[in-house]
């Protein structure tokens, strides 16, 4: 696995945890342990997301920085990496 | 709204390129049971659900739903690149080819273009988590059945993937409908249509 795919994958470790879980609080929304979870992972995820898009680019179009479109620079999702 | 993200939900990374296997991957695309027709079957539905978990549980579900439409077309995009007519003609897919090239066009495996007729959006919300329920097994049972031909390990490992969630949102459904149910009548579920008919909530004052 390249740099690239180990910190993607780590950050979709994340991001899928936290969307599991607020899966599961729309039908338990009182379980404030899931909350406090959620809050602990939103705040390594969101270390996460900037160590990724300083490297690789932005991952929405919002994450605007610098003065160039890095937009679409990055590779897109479902090519890999040997394509490029 | 929704903004898009540029990664997908679960990588695919798929070294050895097949496309006999991606004619029957196809089916979770565009087919009856597959991703396309998840998405539009609960972003439809949600509008008119009468209480707040099921309308989130649906654009939740919905959402993720598309993230999974663009994790299938990864897969049928990386196992057909780069195939020779050569290729073609040995996987035996000369007749999706003469259609669409290598293009990703939703259909399913037998070549049936998408189509809405597949889904239902019924205005009941007993009737469409019904409908849900049966939808995530179905897709369940389809990921199941292309298991059994997949041998690639990086094809195998995104569609258990895929499959798991199918099985997770069953739950999540099963969970929506008995939500539901305990706020009807217990002597008669049927009595009213829960979206329709506003009234037929127990205590009446469920109007959020």
């Amino acid at each position: 696995m390249t740099e690239r795919e180990i910190l993607t994958k780590k950050l979709s470790s994340y991001q899928f945890a936290i969307a599991d879980m607020k899966l599961y609080l729309d039908t338990h929304p009182n379980d404030s342990e899931t909350i406090k979870k959620i809050k602990e992972y939103s705040e390594k995820l969101k270390t996460m997301r900037k160590t990724y898009e300083e490297k690789y680019g932005p991952l929405t179009m919002n994450d605007i920085s610098g003065n160039r479109w890095k937009w679409i620079k990055s590779p897109w999702p479902w090519e890999t990496e040997e394509a490029d | 709204m929704f903004v898009y993200e540029k990664k997908l939900q679960y990588p695919v990374n798929i070294k050895n390129p097949n496309p006999k296997l991606a004619k029957i991957i196809l089916s979770q695309f565009g087919g009856a049971d597959g991703e396309l027709g998840a998405a539009l079957r609960y972003l439809s539905q949600r509008y008119t659900m009468p209480l707040p978990e099921l309308k989130a549980t649906l654009t939740d579900i919905g959402t993720e739903e598309l993230g999974h439409l663009e994790m299938v077309g990864a897969i049928l995009y990386q196992l057909t690149k780069g195939m020779s007519e050569k290729d073609i003609k040995a996987a035996g897919i000369e007749d999706y080819f003469v259609d669409h090239t290598a293009g990703i066009y939703p259909q399913s495996a037998a070549g049936v273009p998408f189509t809405a007729a597949a889904i239902a959006s019924k205005g009941d919300a007993i009737t469409d988590l019904h409908e849900d329920l049966a939808a995530e097994q179905k897709a369940r049972t389809t990921y199941d059945n292309i298991l059994r031909f997949a041998d690639d390990p990086d094809v195998k490992d995104v569609i258990r993937f895929l499959r798991q969630r199918e099985v997770v949102h069953y739950q999540r459904f099963g969970e929506n409908l008995r939500i539901l149910t305990d706020k009807l009548n217990e002597k008669n579920f049927y009595a009213f249509n829960p979206e329709f008919d506003k009234k037929c909530f127990k205590n009446q004052m469920k109007k959020r």
